[in-house]
């Protein structure tokens, strides 16, 4: 098979790109471009592949022959050769396949990005270490994304966090900046060291490091779940352990961001698809992942809208998209252990779409914001506003994205959460105890996308519409090709996912019946993937039609430029539009217990007031009212502790007389020490 | 061909009949007052005129502006199709069309919302910020009303769920579904369409800028979506599928009638609520609709 070479290309270039790229950006640039092309074509293989079924037409598969299909071709390769006492083995299915075509997708559209914003010219100091970085996090999380070997698995797991943790710091003259890859770094060892734990016991128990769907066998192993639960939600942002996404992903450079959102995170999720496929499960696990799941999407949409910072929304706004996946994936966790049922193929088909669809439209958003602080220098929403005049083709590109992100048809933010919906209320129709876990999923998800639909509204609007806020935001300016090519070929995937849903069908079947092999029943979609995406292309037409006419219609009447209305205000300035803050009050208000907001007001007093102010943060609430307060007591109980320890010969020699006394004591009174 | 003709004769109806809703609102409001109103056809008289007009941009718009309408009314029109009109069932009925149909009212707020925001406009603001936010309460209800429906039925799409009766929860659907028709589409308690107070106002503040071929879009768009809501609510509420084709036609054209007229009722009798018992009334459209859900849930359990 071709996937072998393939990878080892892949693996090459990137290692190459790692020596070579140092001082040569456009190398290093044509490598990952080979690296991710070779990584795309590996994964399309084997989640297109089946040489022996691609020349016969669909409907002839007889039922056995189309199971056979869906369970498909997958590689493996294990190594005669030890490494640390283990033999490498290697294994891409298409579950693993599936993310990795997201990886090469991401990696190579990011590559790109970087080459014109974070240049040589720009960040001499640093630009360097991020290609070497950026291609060693991109081979690690290739090698955790094969990997069938606990062992490697962590091996990659921990050097792709470390890589990521340098990208996060490359603008560490910045004190924010460290901050966020700090408490990066942390959080990360937090999750890892669960899943040091989940790894130990998983080899102690079965006797090796080898991992595969034999796992499945141990009765025993189901308990570990909750270990992998905790250790890969971290990594995912899964609601509660999401604490340091928000700065990481707002403080890290823009196509790092994209990475980090896009990538970083769905490996949190590849650890639960993949494990939840491969253990045998808890009973209440489907219930536990669903719930933190709906949890996640509304509450993360909430904060999303809350916040002014413009990539500190996108960042919550993956909470919310973590949040969706593990609806999912919980409903499919769900039918699973009631019977294999059918919706839950629905649902786990939506929760993989949506992992690809929030990995091309949040990278998509990320650059955008990005090529907004490239331009103007800042992220804060009340600080921007007009930009769409001087930078027409990011405003187009973000709107797209804005339109994806919030889910809303044609696009293929919509296709996913259809998917997800059909599933839940396929399980809420078939009355099951399931149901009751179905249906207030469902009615979150609503909210949840309308919320969605809010942030994005806010975000597209008042960054690109409007007057400029500030003299910065005015003097804007477009990015370069480099900039704007990899954000065209996203805004290009998300069109294409939305119009051509049906394409995706085989895929997402054999990825599910990777998963479950019960699933892997006839390759018709059980949803009309065909009509909606017809439908979804007619709109698109349609749309494209009215809007051209319209604007024909408003040019022949005749068309004149004049001041905002504004209730005949002569003279509005930009100050006097609504700003982020504004926005989002009235939801605010709503979720006043949740976000904590905290506000300070100087007011004008006097009849010549000197200032006035009126400040409001959206804290970190789980950072800063949850654990903040556990850390601190933590500290304290530690450095009450360390006051033992303060040196003095005297103190020693007092702890060892009282020790002994004590000691003393207790045989003097008759205690067999 | 039968099926070309068949969706370019509901195209039509849709098109022509929707700017009448509104007239015969404001028929029965003037003849509450003792008025005697503007004509029924006043809505098309402004659309012809404003098709004519030409129009004048703010000097912050993109051109957003005109295209967001365009794509809004799209949306609103495309909703609109996918119903099932009685007997004559859904033109493209597929499973999971009801999904499509509150997510393409979903592209309509949010084109709506992103022209408005085009100007730069604090009123539009305000009126943007209202939409949304209050979009999150009544997407829930809906959510709630269509999940009852599914689960009443057993189907999934909207020709099989609006058939057959709703069953027991009817009167709570039909009481949740009205306000969420009230609140989506602006009308008293929730908003004022004939106000000239820019502050309090949440359809007509977002607007304000509009003129011309747009603002006609988006006046026909809003009526579209009038009549999508009342057919919506019609057909989930009366058991259309129990009745001959004939009677089934009069009662949909009746209980769209009916609705007109308990709108323009409560616009003539209610005043508009304070903006803070807004989410309160929302709240109770959603709790109506989650009763009706479980009185479905126990009516097929039964």
């Amino acid at each position: 098979m071709i996937v072998g070479p393939l990878l080892s290309v892949a693996a090459l270039a990137l290692v190459a790109g790692m020596v070579g790229g140092l001082r040569r950006p456009r190398l290093w640039l044509a490598l990952t471009l080979v690296a991710s092309a070779a990584l795309l074509a590996a994964a399309g293989v084997v989640l297109c592949g089946a040489a022996g079924f691609a020349g016969a037409p669909r409907a002839e598969l007889s039922d056995v022959t189309s199971a056979q299909w869906l369970l498909g071709d997958r590689w493996e390769w294990r190594g005669e050769f030890r490494i640390g006492g283990e033999r490498p083995h290697m294994l891409l299915d298409a579950v693993s396949a599936l993310f990795l075509a997201l990886l090469a997708v991401l990696g190579g559209a990011g590559a790109a990005y970087s080459h014109g914003y974070w240049s040589d010219a720009d960040h001499p100091e640093s630009a360097g270490a991020g290609r070497l970085w950026w291609s060693a996090m991109v081979l690690m999380m290739g090698l955790v994304l094969v990997s069938a070997n606990g062992l490697y698995f962590l091996f990659g797991w921990e050097l792709f966090t470390l890589a990521a943790y340098f990208l996060v710091t490359l603008g560490n003259h910045r004190r924010q900046v460290r901050a966020a890859g700090w408490l990066y770094l942390a959080a990360s060892h937090v999750g890892t060291l669960c899943l040091f734990a989940f790894f130990v016991l998983l080899a102690e128990r079965t006797g090796s490091w080898e991992l595969g769907p034999f796992l499945r066998g141990h009765a025993g192993l189901a308990p570990l779940f909750w270990l992998a639960l905790a250790g890969f939600g971290v990594k995912a942002g899964m609601f509660p352990l999401h604490v340091w996404l928000p700065s990481a992903h707002a403080n890290a450079p823009s196509h790092v961001s994209a990475m980090l959102s896009g990538m970083a995170l769905k490996l949190g999720i590849y650890g639960l698809v993949r494990f939840s496929g491969w253990l045998p499960l808890p009973a209440q696990a489907g219930w536990v992942v669903i719930g933190l799941g709906a949890l996640g999407a509304l509450f993360g949409i909430a904060f999303a809208f809350a916040q002014n910072d413009l990539k500190r929304l996108l960042a919550y706004c993956s909470v919310e998209n973590i949040g969706v996946i593990l609806i999912g994936l919980g409903a499919a966790v769900l039918a699973v252990t009631h019977g294999d049922a059918p919706w839950g193929r629905l649902a786990l088909a939506g929760a993989l779409l949506h992992v690809w669809n929030h990995g091309l439209f949040k990278a998509l958003l990320f650059l955008g914001a990005g090529s907004v602080h490239h331009a103007t220098g800042t992220r804060e929403l009340s600080r921007l506003g007009g930009l769409w005049r001087k930078m027409p083709w990011t405003a187009g590109l973000f709107a797209l994205g804005a339109v994806a992100v919030a889910g809303l048809p044609p696009l293929n933010g919509f296709v996913s959460e259809w998917l997800v919906y059909l599933g839940l209320f396929d399980a809420g129709v078939a009355r099951g105890p399931v149901a009751w876990a179905a249906m207030p999923v469902a009615i979150v998800l609503g909210m949840a996308g309308a919320l969605a639909l809010a942030s994005f509204a806010k975000a597209g609007a008042l960054v690109f519409c409007g007057a400029p806020r500030t003299q910065r935001a005015a003097h804007a300016h477009e990015s370069g090709a480099w900039m704007l090519g990899p954000m065209t070929a996203l805004a290009g995937l998300c069109v294409a996912i939305g119009l051509a849903p049906a394409l995706l069908w085989p895929v997402l079947a054999r990825v599910a019946a990777a998963w479950n092999p019960a699933w892997a029943v006839g390759v018709e979609a059980p949803a009309p993937l065909g009509t909606l995406g017809g439908v979804h292309v007619a709109l698109a037409l349609l749309a494209l039609a009215a809007a051209a006419g319209l604007w024909r219609r408003a040019l022949n009447n005749g068309l004149r430029r004049g001041l905002t209305w504004d209730c005949g205000y002569a003279v509005p300035t930009g100050r006097m539009q609504y700003t982020g803050g504004s926005f989002a009050g009235l939801v605010a208000g709503w979720f006043a217990w949740l976000l904590q907001t905290e506000r300070s007001l100087h007011r004008p007093r006097g009849l010549m007031p000197e200032r006035a102010h009126r400040v409001e943060r959206i804290p970190e609430t789980v950072l800063e009212r949850l654990i903040g307060p556990v850390a601190a007591l933590v500290l304290r109980a530690s450095s009450a502790v360390r006051r033992l320890q303060q040196g003095r010969l005297q103190s020693y020699i007092l702890y060892l007389v009282a020790g002994l006394a004590a000691l003393g004591l207790m045989v003097f009174l008759g205690g067999t020490p | 061909m039968l099926t070309l003709l068949d969706f370019i004769l509901r195209l039509a109806l849709w098109l022509v009949l929707a700017p009448l809703l509104p007239g015969l609102i404001n028929k029965v409001k003037a003849w509450v007052a003792g008025r005697r109103g503007p004509p029924v056809l006043q809505l098309y008289y402004d659309l012809a005129r404003l098709w004519r007009k030409s129009v004048v941009l703010s000097t912050l718009a993109s051109p957003g502006f005109i295209l967001a309408p365009a794509v809004a009314w799209v949306a609103l029109v495309g909703a609109a199709l996918l119903l099932p009109l009685g007997p004559a069932g859904t033109a493209l009925g597929f499973r999971g069309d009801v999904l499509l149909m509150i997510y393409l009212l979903a592209l309509a707020r949010f084109c709506t919302v992103w022209a408005a925001l085009e100007t730069g406009s604090a009123f539009e603001g305000m009126g943007s910020v209202r939409e949304v936010s209050y979009a999150v309460l009544t997407e829930a209800a809906i959510i709630a009303a269509v999940l009852s429906l599914c689960v009443n039925t057993g189907g999934l799409s909207l020709g099989a769920i609006l058939a057959p009766s709703a069953g027991a929860g009817a009167a709570l659907l039909a009481g949740g579904l009205f306000t969420v028709l009230l609140a989506e589409n602006c009308r008293v308690p929730f908003d004022d369409p004939n106000t000239h107070l820019e502050l309090t106002m949440v359809h007509e503040a977002m607007i304000l800028d509009h003129s011309g071929p747009p603002l006609a879009a988006i006046l026909h768009g809003a009526s579209v979506k009038l009549m999508l809501f009342s057919v919506l609510l019609v057909q989930a509420v009366v058991p259309l599928g129990d009745l001959a084709p004939l009677a089934a036609y009069g009662a949909l054209a009746g209980g769209v009638l009916v609705v007109v007229v308990g709108v323009g009722l409560v616009e003539s009798l209610l005043a508009r609520f304070a903006f803070r018992q807004v989410p309160f009334l929302l709240t109770l459209a959603f709790l109506l609709c989650l009763f009706a859900l479980l009185v479905a849930w126990k009516g097929g359990a039964a």
